[in-house]
């Protein structure tokens, strides 16, 4: 057989020796660029946890870490969500303060006294290296070793996957993507093998899975969806069968012991299409037994009649106990994933969160580059053996595409995905170039087209007769033709670039775009020099070092989890977006007058208040942008009084310059942003926004109910105190007039006799 | 010679009726106006306190020193003064008020700076130059000076004969902090004496409007400043005078005046109606210790201790009779709001047993008790109720008994088929070799 170029000659046994020796090194280099490369937080800027619901993660984890799982099973926080408390061990997902606690005490076992908050900044990259083994197992399975090692290449350095998992971003993403990916490993191992043994991992992991993230439920319908799928391709087999019922009944009944899921494996719509499949397949095996057993004629009718009957009672079973509340119906937050107006109407808590956005297109570029060509190539190639993991992962592609364009934030589950077909794609392409057979060239009359040689390259694989008549003439031709190690070579080099070009555009995207830890910004000075805006921590610092432990801080839920994390001080309302009536107290404080608010404030014992304001130096994440979605929330739970119109101009424009609605410059929220605002400028015509380009009028609103109490260096954060009330019981306008010496006007007693006529 | 002090000074306090907060009293008078009020101030040393007189218009001594009030009452009778120092000024008068100074304030007929004071309290005084006129009962002495029928009330000592009133009259506001002490007769009107009849033929004509007249106006209204001391407006200052007090009631009798300048001043000195909670203690029943944060449906014991002052002992002592004492056991709202009865074997202490509310939650103690004329008393106990902690349920539950039964008999059913299965088992693979 002739090569296209000469193999040096090694034994087998070496051959393969050494093969499992690179694997081992590949592996070990890709762990290694997996973390470095989400290291650059910690070195663009420090060892800080990122963002907002981290902060939470923190803090729990240290409650864990100092005071042991029983007693953070049973934390009740009754500085979150102020004075109605959170029952945190029932409200969390304990997998990943479970891990970092279970780390750190063997570290210290160890006596090696690692610090909390670097065991949880370091969690995420630890476990990158972690997701790309498990990506590498699971291509394996649907490839071969190599193929596996690109993919753990992909997995290890996507930007997709490393927006959520940088140092320092300490979210239940982090561990909970390789609980993914090692969960379909085992279960695609157990319907290879028909392991009860595998499907009981599949199920504990599932179960790891499952106290870890909420997007657990992803897993939940996949595996039944993957099932389902086998079955009505004709694919039931007893491997299925088997490991799907180990799965499914050891997973369903571990994940209920997560106190925060509870009964909702048995109670919730989500939970049923696992449940549906499971009883499927009962009735399924069970016909596969009948049959055995019984006459063709009889078991046909049998099969009409019983399908038609489960049929009947299953679905009649299932709306009869949503109907009477046995199983809970959808929920709006899965409404919303299939209907993407439909949070904006019903649910403006859930669309207020800019993650739960449909996703742009540039972004899926900008997180995946080269694998996005590669994926649809990829997941065409699995058609080509269609095994039972290849339907896994045909389906995990549909349904993962699907998702990852509704929500941004669901292009994390995306990004495994996609990391598996284009390494498959990606293989097959290196495989068949490097490959160095070349096929014999069979003796034909007819002398060859020139244009015959392009299509040589896909005709080895699939090959009609035809276009194996045009193959063979150009193998005829002579030396020139595609098998040789020229073409070879351009094909590889060019494949080779693409790598390179993948790893340059994923190193920048993660040090420029998702190494920011949020808490700490970053801009340039003239001559190029980083400059540090430290205008949060600065403030938080402020509330932790001159307020009284209990003095409850109200802001908008954004910043929550930062100010219990930071400032450590009782909150309203946090991240945990539980009570919306709550948040629209918070937003309808925001939004009403002072007069409106101050009963609000007192009502709820508020001390201070949080606004975030961006106007001087430009940081658009700010309050006042963020206000419509206050409004809209407080509008939906007090429709009467709070409008949405009233907000806007009557041109309809969303102002905050000399044009804009009475309503909004009266709002509390407008006043305490720009409350000395124009004193910043000397009051002149100079007052500017940077944020919304507008000029402020030259008067500051002013603030009879509140003080200001702290402004940032930046104003990026201006606290607020609240005042108490007036000892002589005047209302806090007429008793500020007073002090300021404005004189009152002269009353007369009132009449309390009408007039005789 | 030292038991001998010793006596001395047992027997002084014994005496002398002292205030709650402190014993120096700064009286703000004109010299001239000094001399109307020797009975008053001598009744004021009497019960030990320390007078310091001071001109209207004198910088020395000053009531604030960067912010700290140097005195622990202010008496203003200057009432016919027009302009006073730069440092008595209304704003000052309220600051004072809330840094618990108690303040004495005299209107007069003269418009001065009290006149934008009394609004802030809720007392609107009329035009300037109207005093309060009656021409009831019929005296010799002129119309301005009258004669007022003292209510009874919680300050003023019972049966007090009536008492001589010579100023003005004030509207008094719905404020709840206002306390009423002396009202206008109900004949009697604020008016300029030169044009009485016409102007007031002229109200009546517009229905009254405007009529500064009838038992509504106040004469000498307390206000008790929220967290702070105690307001006293005086219509005017001559009801404290010597004059006034030594004056003979039309019907011969002798005037109730030197008995309400001891009762409205005992009062506005914080002598009288001065309460105080000494002590508030939370904890389960058949427990001691306050417990930091309670389970739902806990039964919480809560016990609070009221101090009355007793300005004649100089001491505070146990406050005993109140009935209608509350508890409100709150979170946003009151979940549990209950009386708190009197404990009778410990005087001055309420107690009171509840169930904690089934709601987890950040719950406040709250008792807030506001009498007209008393010390509002206030407090306010954070503390958590939490849900039972993960071992804090009943372990076996009577409803649960099929279940139970249910995994019991899976368990026996699995053994005996694993048993079956694996006996039957040999015998088959026997007739297999058989075959």
């Amino acid at each position: 057989m002739a090569t296209a170029y000469t193999l040096p000659d090694i034994s087998p046994t070496a051959v393969k020796n050494t093969a499992s020796l690179v694997r081992i090194v590949a592996l070990a280099l890709i762990s290694g660029a997996a973390i470095a490369s989400r290291l650059f937080a910690v070195i663009n800027f420090e060892s800080i946890i990122h963002e907002f619901d981290p902060w939470f993660n923190y803090r729990a984890t240290k409650v864990l870490a100092s005071q042991g799982f029983y007693e953070f099973w049973n934390w009740f926080d009754p500085t979150a969500w102020y004075p109605l408390g959170r029952v945190v061990g029932g409200t969390v997902y304990p997998g990943l303060m479970a891990t970092s606690g279970v780390i750190y005490n063997v570290l210290h076992k160890l006596n090696l006294p690692v610090d909390i908050r670097n065991i949880c900044v370091l969690l995420a990259p630890g476990f990158s290296a972690l997701t790309a083994w498990a990506t590498y197992m699971f291509t394996k399975e649907m490839k071969d070793a190599s193929a596996g090692l690109l993919a753990a290449a992909f997995i290890g350095i996507t930007p997709g996957y490393i927006s959520r998992s940088v140092a320092g971003s300490y979210d239940n993403e982090a561990i909970a993507i390789f609980l993914l990916m090692f969960t379909f490993f085992l279960w695609i191992k157990a319907v290879k093998l028909g392991s009860a043994l595998y499907g009981s991992l599949a199920a504990l992991f599932y179960f790891y899975m499952v106290a870890a993230w909420g997007g657990y439920a992803f897993i939940t319908n996949m595996i039944p969806v993957h099932a389902l799928t086998l079955m009505l391709m004709g694919r039931y087999s007893s491997r299925l069968y088997v490991a799907y019922c180990s799965w499914y009944a050891i997973g369903t009944l571990s994940s209920m012991q997560v106190p925060f899921v509870g009964f909702q494996p048995v109670r919730t719509s989500e939970h049923m299409g696992a449940l549906g499949v499971f009883g499927l397949l009962q009735i399924v095996a069970f016909a596969q037994l009948a049959r055995a057993h019984m006459s063709s004629k009889q078991f046909k009718d049998l099969l009409f009649y019983s399908v038609i009957g489960i049929g009947l009672i299953g679905a009649g079973g299932f709306v009869g106990l949503t109907y009477m509340g046995w199983i809970a119906p959808w929920t709006g937050r899965f409404y919303s994933l299939w209907d993407t107006g439909y949070a904006k109407k019903y649910i403006p808590i859930i669309a207020s969160v800019s993650e739960h956005q449909p996703t742009a297109w540039p972004s899926f570029f900008m997180d995946l580059q080269l694998l996005i060509f590669l994926f649809p190539a990829g997941v065409i190639l699995c058609f080509r053996e269609l095994r039972d993991e290849h339907v896994f992962v045909i389906i995990y592609a549909l349904v993962g595409s699907y998702f990852a364009g509704v929500m941004v934030r669901l292009m994390l589950t995306l990004t495994p995905c996609v990391c598996v077909s284009a390494a498959v794609a990606f293989s097959s392409l290196l495989d068949t170039y490097l490959d160095p057979a070349k096929p014999e060239v069979p003796v034909v009359e007819e002398t060859a087209p020139a244009t015959a040689s392009k299509p040589a390259a896909t005709a080895t694989a699939t090959g009609t007769s035809a276009i194996d008549d045009v193959v063979n003439a150009a193998k005829k031709s002579g030396k020139r033709g595609i098998f040789d190690l020229d073409t070879r070579l351009i094909i590889v080099f060019n494949a080779f670039c693409m790598l390179s070009f993948f790893v340059l555009h994923c190193t920048w995207v993660t040090s420029n775009a998702y190494s920011s830890p949020s808490v700490v910004l970053a801009s340039q000075n003239q001559d190029g020099s980083q400059h540090i805006i430290d205008d949060f921590r600065e403030a938080y610092y402020w509330l932790r070092q001159n307020t009284p432990e209990t003095s409850v801080v109200m802001s908008w839920w954004d910043y929550g989890y930062q100010i219990a994390g930071m400032a450590d001080r009782p909150t309203l309302v946090d991240n945990n977006t539980w009570n919306n009536t709550h948040i629209a107290t918070v937003g309808k404080a925001m939004a009403s007058t002072e007069e409106v608010a101050y009963p609000i404030l007192r009502k709820h014992d508020v001390e201070y208040v949080l606004v975030i304001f961006g106007g001087l130096i430009g940081y658009s994440g700010d309050d006042i942008n963020k206000f419509l979605w206050m409004v809209r929330i407080s509008q939906g739970v007090w429709p009467d009084e709070i409008q949405e119109p009233n907000y806007f101009t009557p041109q309809g424009e969303y102002r905050v310059d000399d044009r804009a609605s009475a309503t909004m410059k009266n709002s509390l929220m407008y006043k305490m942003s720009y409350y000395r605002f124009a004193e910043l400028f000397g009051g002149s015509k100079q007052a500017m926004d940077r944020v919304r380009n507008q000029r402020l009028p030259t008067v500051s609103p002013t603030l009879d109910y509140l003080d200001e109490a702290f402004t940032s260096e930046n104003w990026i954060v201006r606290i607020y105190q609240v005042k108490k009330e007036d000892p002589l019981g005047r209302d806090l306008k007429s008793a500020n007039a007073f002090t300021d010496g404005k004189k009152r006007k002269r009353s007369k007693p009132v009449s309390r006799r009408r007039a005789i006529m | 010679m030292l038991p001998l002090l010793s006596l001395l000074i047992s027997l002084v306090t014994l005496v002398v009726a002292r205030s709650s907060t402190g014993t120096d009293v700064l009286v703000i008078v004109s010299a001239e106006e000094q001399k109307d009020y020797t009975l008053f101030f001598e009744d004021l040393e009497g019960r030990g306190y320390d007078l310091f007189f001071r001109e209207p218009k004198a910088e020395k001594p000053v009531l604030l020193d960067a912010d700290v009030p140097q005195f622990h009452h202010v008496l203003m009778l200057a009432s016919d003064t027009k302009a006073f120092a730069s440092d008595i000024t209304p704003q000052n008068i309220v600051e004072l008020l809330t840094k618990n100074v108690n303040v004495v304030v005299a209107l007069s007929p003269k418009q001065n700076l009290f006149y934008t004071l009394a609004p802030e309290f809720g007392l609107v005084p009329p035009p300037p130059g109207t005093p309060l006129i009656s021409y009831f009962p019929e005296r010799t002495d002129p119309p301005t000076v009258l004669p007022v029928h003292v209510a009874p009330g919680p300050i003023v000592t019972p049966n007090t004969p009536p008492v001589w009133f010579s100023g003005i009259p004030f509207s008094v506001g719905n404020s709840p902090l206002l306390v009423p002490i002396l009202n206008a007769p109900s004949e009697s009107f604020a008016s300029d004496s030169d044009s009485t009849t016409e102007s007031i033929v002229e109200s009546v004509e517009k229905g009254g409007e405007g009529l500064w007249a009838g038992s509504s106006l106040g004469l000498v209204t307390g206000f008790q400043v929220t967290d702070g001391g105690r307001a006293l407006f005086l219509g005017g200052g001559a009801i404290l005078s010597d004059a006034f007090a030594n004056k003979a009631l039309p019907d011969g009798s002798s005037s109730g005046n030197k008995q309400i300048a001891h009762d409205v001043s005992a009062w506005a000195f914080q002598e009288s109606l001065v309460l105080r909670i000494d002590e508030t203690s939370h904890h389960v029943v058949n427990a001691t210790e306050p417990k930091e944060y309670y389970t739902t449906n806990d039964q919480v014991v809560y016990t609070t201790k009221i101090s009355r002052w007793n300005a004649k002992e100089n001491e505070w002592e146990p406050h005993t009779g109140v009935d209608d004492l509350q508890l409100e056991f709150t979170m946003l709202d009151p979940h549990v709001r209950t009386g708190i009865p009197e404990d009778l074997a410990r005087p001055g202490t309420y107690s009171v047993t509840f169930r904690a509310p089934d709601r987890h939650g950040v719950f406040k103690f709250i008792v807030d008790y506001r009498r007209k004329g008393w010390t509002h008393l206030k407090s306010a106990i954070t503390v958590p109720v939490v849900p039972p902690r993960h071992d804090g349920y009943p372990r076996f539950l009577s409803a649960a008994w099929p279940y139970y039964a249910g995994a019991v008999s899976t368990s026996v059913g699995f053994v005996l088929f694993a048993a079956l299965y694996l006996a039957g088992e040999t015998k088959e693979a026997g007739k297999k070799k058989k075959e």
